[in-house]
């Protein structure tokens, strides 16, 4: 597109008191750009006035110098043209507010050895946003040639068959896939199950029956049980499944990455590329290649994957203190379920009555923690399974709870307070030390109880509250056809199994898009939170496929066209992006060269932060966008300046820091008046040539500000923040070679309530750099 | 911490102390809120939380040879404040109803007392033996009954139901009282001193009955000036209607050990004249009893954020029943009504002796074991 440039300054909210805006005009003029300003440019006579523009003479790139982008956003959104919103009134005014940052007086402004910091500040904005819009382009969206509407669930427990019907109701084809014979999965073996609805106070007999009965009244769901999935590939919209029976094996079984310990040879040395390979294809004889489309595979849209948990089997050995394995009438929770599904509740190794039962909710040893995969579920099914041991002997029956926590969230409270009005029923925080064998029955030792001392009590059957352990765990489920390998990669290590992304910012969300994860495999759930979460990830795949058959991408950049775009003749083959990217969306081929599956693509721009080659970029973000206004900041030496002001260049992620900046900005908070800041869409996305860029042009430090990394991480992009910190060390070496400081680089993390604490992070290291000195390539 | 105990809860138990006022106190969660909010609850081992999963496991045995229950006021501020409405109070109250009835015997008598059904059974007894006692009199020429005294000498109600018939019935029972209650003790102290012991309550290794009795004579002033009663916030207002009833028992127990004296040592006969002080002792603590015990009454109707079970209505109408009789009686005998006046006079005695033979096995008996309670506690340095 024939570009036609147009410079909008608003000297509203405090801008125009506090800069000098003809000379900001006139950094617009002299890149011989038509400049106009306007006392309130939100208003609908300063929104006209773009429009008249654009109308009357054509102007289609806009450098509009008002508020944050995060801000009248849609006021100064002009479909068909590139709109660049320069901050002025967060970024410059508010928070580098003039009682701080004084205005030159008249009598100053005559010596030109006084600079302005602020008025510079808002110069090197405006100059840096008329780069950015030099270098960038309208996104054209992304089509897939093939589209499929069909969902896929994979699980045909309540999670699964609650997400079909959601989905059907909404209009969309659903086929279950189930591994088991019949539909209903963990629910199939319970007795009685927990309340479903208010007022919550009582078990239910089971319901699952009647919901898969539900099933019948909607013609678009199909169900295929004995069946689980072989190879899932391809991307949202344009799946290729298939499907077959467990335990067989067929051409289109996923090949699985080589195991670590095969990747080494008798000596323990690690093989070759070439050797590796070799390996793999011997491990994954007879199984086609991921790329290899099956020509028989069924076509779907988008997933939900509600494969469900199976109860947790303790190894041998593990609980023996509690009498597991060597005792008998000692069970786990699932094995109770089943006894007392058969029939009345009797010891396991002398068949008589069971009519003392003592549930254990922790394993103890001097540990508070519950049981691996145990959660409020746990605690529920105590109390529900108390109920049976009330039930089947009403007048001696006698059940004890031993927790360290007892959750029963929200109105399930109520499911607690009539269990515990039962008189036969006594429920105690206490530590369980053993469990012993007294004659026929068992003896149950506890520490710190709520009694106030330590306290044994006689069992007749010992059930322990061992969690629900999510089917990804030991098995990929999904097995993908991705070059990342057949199962959620990353997370297997963050969330002990459980496949998503966050649980508490992104429900739903894992790390394969459009794939979307309810009820047990996300964490332990009760059946009614199962059925809520299924209408979740239910909506989130319809929202899928709603986004990518329009090219846009799904969560977090909902909506965004742009997707990376690969020079490929300058490819090395390096694998970079391939292996980096947080959600495997590129395979390779045999090769080495990157295959784009733009519809598995979050727009992160790791992969364009993690090319060497910086071949890969977005049509309004890429290496040359950002590397350009970095270098339309005016970095003043000592030829303008006897003592020139530093500067500091700030990458910061739009997600959380950048909101963060523009809250402190709202608070009347402030930060010095030499850093410049520009918005990233992740810290994954920042290749270090930027960095190169800015510290050779006489910068004097640059840091990064974002996420928190880690167990706890907040980035949106999963793994964006800590590959940054990963390169951010490895540029430490090349800045040694430079002979540069490597604290002149840096990585921050804030998290988005942090605001109060930006300004003593700049602040900070804007000293530490201030401390070091200026950048001895400044002036060249 | 000490040596693990084997817990045996009893479901038994948990149903007669909810039935006897305590039917909410398995809602408790065990957050503290009683024993923080509690004004006069000791810094060591405080109550009611304690009490409160004690009972909820059906641990009886812990209980019932507890001071602290009977250390507890039922100031009803736990009640108050309790956020899951589980009624600490009123909980206490109902173990120490359960209490009471542990060591009182015989156990079956304690149990017609606690029953609200068997209340015309147990108002049956005196009329029973009264009226077979004297009959019996009547038969050998004793005529301790006698329905229409004649004229003459100056009518009071010995002259329809002879001081010699009151007396031969009332002076059995009352020992048989204290007799009970001494049984009672003799094992509630143990068994206080033993949980003490165990619960670690007390630095006392053993009881030394100088030392207890002292404790006792310290304690006294406690009493009678309701100093403990005094520090509840939410029913302070029963303090002044409890130390009515308190003093006009007293006062009550005076005057009838004064008359004792002067009819049988001094042989000076009765009715006696009103300007006497003792009668106006008698007339002063009367009055006394009824207010206080209406008050009682207006008290417990108007908190209807606690429990009042039947065990509570029964001390509150014996007190009115007492009072209102005994008034009665000579306000009849002033007025020259005699035969009504000989009616109430008889329902006077009845309700006399139901206070002497079932207050070991009635609420009242708290008059007995509080006092020891909180005479061990002062004695084992429990800081109450």
């Amino acid at each position: 597109m024939d570009k036609k440039y147009g410079v909008y300054i608003c000297t509203g909210c405090g801008i125009g008191d506090a800069l000098d805006i003809e000379a900001l005009s006139g950094v617009a003029d002299e890149e011989g750009l038509p400049v106009q300003t306007h006392p309130f440019l939100c208003s609908q006579a300063g929104v006209d006035i773009i429009k008249n523009d654009t109308e009357e003479k054509g102007i289609n790139t806009m450098v509009i110098a008002a508020c944050s982008r995060r801000v009248n956003f849609d006021t100064f959104r002009f479909v068909g043209s590139i709109v660049e919103r320069v901050s002025l009134r967060e970024g410059v005014v508010w928070s580098h507010p003039r009682d701080q940052f004084a205005a030159l007086t008249a009598d100053e402004k005559e010596d030109e050895a006084n600079f302005d910091r602020v008025q510079m500040m808002a110069e090197d904005y405006l100059r840096m946003g008329m780069a950015r819009v030099e270098k960038v382009d309208l996104p054209e969206a992304y089509q897939l040639e093939t589209f499929s509407r069909k969902i896929l669930v994979i699980g045909g427990g309540i999670t699964g068959i609650s997400a079909a019907i959601d989905a059907a109701k909404a209009g969309y084809e659903v086929t279950i896939v189930e591994k088991e014979n019949q539909l209903g999965g963990q629910a199939n073996n319970w007795r009685k199950q927990l309340p479903l609805s208010y007022p919550y106070d009582t078990t239910l007999a089971p319901t699952i029956a009647d919901q898969i009965k539900e099933l019948d009244n909607y013609a678009n769901i199909s169900v295929r049980t004995n069946t689980v999935v072989a190879r899932l590939a391809g991307e949202p919209g344009n799946f290729t499944v298939t499907l077959k029976k467990p335990g067989e094996k067929i051409e289109f079984d996923v090949p699985y990455p080589l195991p670590d310990e095969m990747k080494v040879d008798e000596k323990g040395k690690e093989l070759n590329a070439e050797q590796q390979h070799e390996k793999y294809l011997e491990y994954n004889e007879g199984r086609k290649d991921i790329l290899k489309l099956d020509p028989n595979g069924e076509k779907f849209g988008a997933v939900v994957l509600a494969a469900g948990y199976k109860p947790y089997e303790p190894k041998d050995g593990e609980f023996a203190h509690l009498g597991f394995g060597e005792l008998p009438d000692v069970v786990t929770n699932a094995t109770f379920e089943a006894m007392a599904k058969t029939g009345r509740i009797t010891r396991p190794s002398d068949g008589k009555n069971a009519e003392s039962v003592v549930f254990i909710q922790s394993p103890g040893q001097d540990n508070d923690t519950d049981f691996e995969y145990a959660g409020a579920v746990t605690s529920l099914v105590a109390l529900k399974q108390a109920t049976y041991v009330r039930e089947d002997y009403p007048d001696t029956g006698k059940a004890y709870v031993f927790y360290q926590h007892m959750r029963t969230p929200g109105l399930q409270e109520n499911f607690y307070k009539s269990i515990q009005q039962d008189p036969g029923i006594f429920l105690t925080k206490g530590e369980v030390v053993g469990v012993s064998k007294n004659g026929a029955g068992l003896v149950v030792d506890a520490r710190n109880t709520l009694l106030g001392e330590n306290v044994k009590v006689k069992a007749d059957l010992v059930v322990l509250g061992t969690g629900l352990v999510p089917a990804t765990k030991n098995d990929p489920v999904i097995n993908l056809a991705y070059r990342q390998g057949p199962s959620f990669r990353d997370n297997i290590d963050l969330f002990q199994g459980y496949c998503d992304s966050n649980f508490i910012c992104f429900p739903y969300e894992t790390q394969r898009t459009g794939i979307y994860a309810a009820g047990a495999i996300r964490r332990s759930m009760t059946m009614e939170e199962s059925i809520e979460d299924a209408s979740g990830a239910a909506l989130k795949a319809i929202q899928c496929l709603e986004s990518v058959n329009r090219g846009m991408a799904v969560h977090p950049r909902s909506g965004d066209l742009t997707y990376p775009d690969f020079f490929f003749q300058r490819c090395t083959q390096c694998k970079r992006c391939t292996e980096e990217c947080p959600f495997g969306a590129l395979d390779d081929d045999e090769k080495g060269t990157p295959k784009p599956n733009p519809a598995r693509c979050r727009r992160c721009g790791t992969c364009m932060g993690a090319c060497p080659e910086r071949i890969i970029g977005f049509a309004d973000y890429n290496i040359d966008s950002i590397g350009s206004q970095v270098k339309s900041v005016v970095v003043p030496s000592e030829d303008d300046y006897s003592e020139p002001p530093f500067r500091i260049l700030g990458l910061v992620c739009e997600n959380d820091a950048y909101p963060a900046l523009d809250m402190l900005a709202l608070k009347g908070l402030s930060y010095s008046a030499d850093v410049r800041l520009i918005p990233v869409r992740c810290l994954g996305s920042v290749n270090v040539i930027w960095i190169k860029d800015a510290l050779s042009q006489g910068m004097d430090g640059v840091f990064l500000l974002g996420c928190k990394h880690g167990d706890d991480y907040q980035c949106h992009f999963v793994k964006g923040s800590e590959l940054a910190s990963i390169r951010m060390k490895k540029i430490g070496e090349a800045l040694a070679s430079l002979a540069l400081e490597n604290e002149r680089v840096a990585q921050f993390e804030v998290a988005i309530d942090e605001y109060d604490k930006i300004p003593q992070i700049i602040n900070e290291f804007v000293e530490s750099i201030e401390t070091m000195g200026p950048n001895p390539f400044k002036g060249f | 911490m000490s040596e693990a105990i084997m817990l045996d809860p009893d479901v038994g138990f948990i149903k007669d102390v909810r039935a006897l006022g305590g039917g909410d106190l398995k809602k408790c969660y065990q957050c503290a809120t009683c024993s923080v909010v509690c004004p006069i609850s000791p810094e060591n081992k405080p109550f009611p939380r304690k009490e409160m999963i004690a009972a909820s496991w059906g641990l009886k045995d812990k209980l019932v040879s507890s001071a602290d229950i009977w250390l507890c006021h039922n100031c009803g501020d736990c009640n108050t404040r309790c956020p899951r409405d589980a009624k600490p109070g009123d909980a206490l109250g109902a173990i120490r109803a359960y209490a009471v009835s542990e060591y009182a015997g015989p156990k079956a008598l304690g149990k017609l007392v606690r029953d609200k059904s068997k209340l015309p059974v147990l108002l049956a007894i005196p009329a029973a033996i009264f009226l077979v006692v004297g009959l019996l009199s009547n038969m050998v020429g004793l005529n301790w009954l006698n329905f229409s005294p004649a004229g003459g000498h100056e009518i009071w109600g010995h002259s329809y139901i002879n001081n010699y018939l009151v007396d031969i019935i009332m002076i059995p029972t009352f020992f048989f009282a204290v007799g009970t209650f001494a049984l009672g003790l003799k094992r509630f102290i143990a068994d206080m001193h033993a949980n003490a012991l165990a619960e670690g309550k007390t630095k006392q290794e053993k009881i030394d009955p100088a030392g207890f009795v002292q404790a006792f004579i310290k304690i006294i002033p406690t009493i009678f000036k309701h100093q403990k009663f005094d520090e509840c916030t939410e029913n302070k207002s029963r303090s002044t209607a409890h130390m009515m009833v308190l003093y006009s028992f007293i006062g009550l127990f005076i005057v009838t050990n004064c008359f004792f004296f002067a009819e049988w040592i001094l042989h000076i006969e009765g009715p006696y004249s009103q300007i006497n002080p003792v009668k106006w002792l008698g007339n002063i603590a009367g009055i006394a009893l009824i207010v206080g015990g209406l008050l009682l009454l207006k008290n417990r109707l108007a908190k209807t954020d606690s429990v009042s079970s039947y065990w509570d209505w029964y001390l509150v109408g014996m007190v009115l029943a007492l009072g209102v009789t005994g008034m009665g009686t000579e306000l009849l005998r002033l007025a020259g009504l005699y035969t009504p006046m000989a009616i109430v006079y008889f329902l006077h005695l009845m309700a006399i002796w139901c206070l002497f033979a079932f207050t070991p096995f009635s609420k009242l008996a708290h008059l007995v074991y509080r006092t020891v309670a909180m005479a061990y506690a002062e004695y084992s340095g429990r800081g109450f």
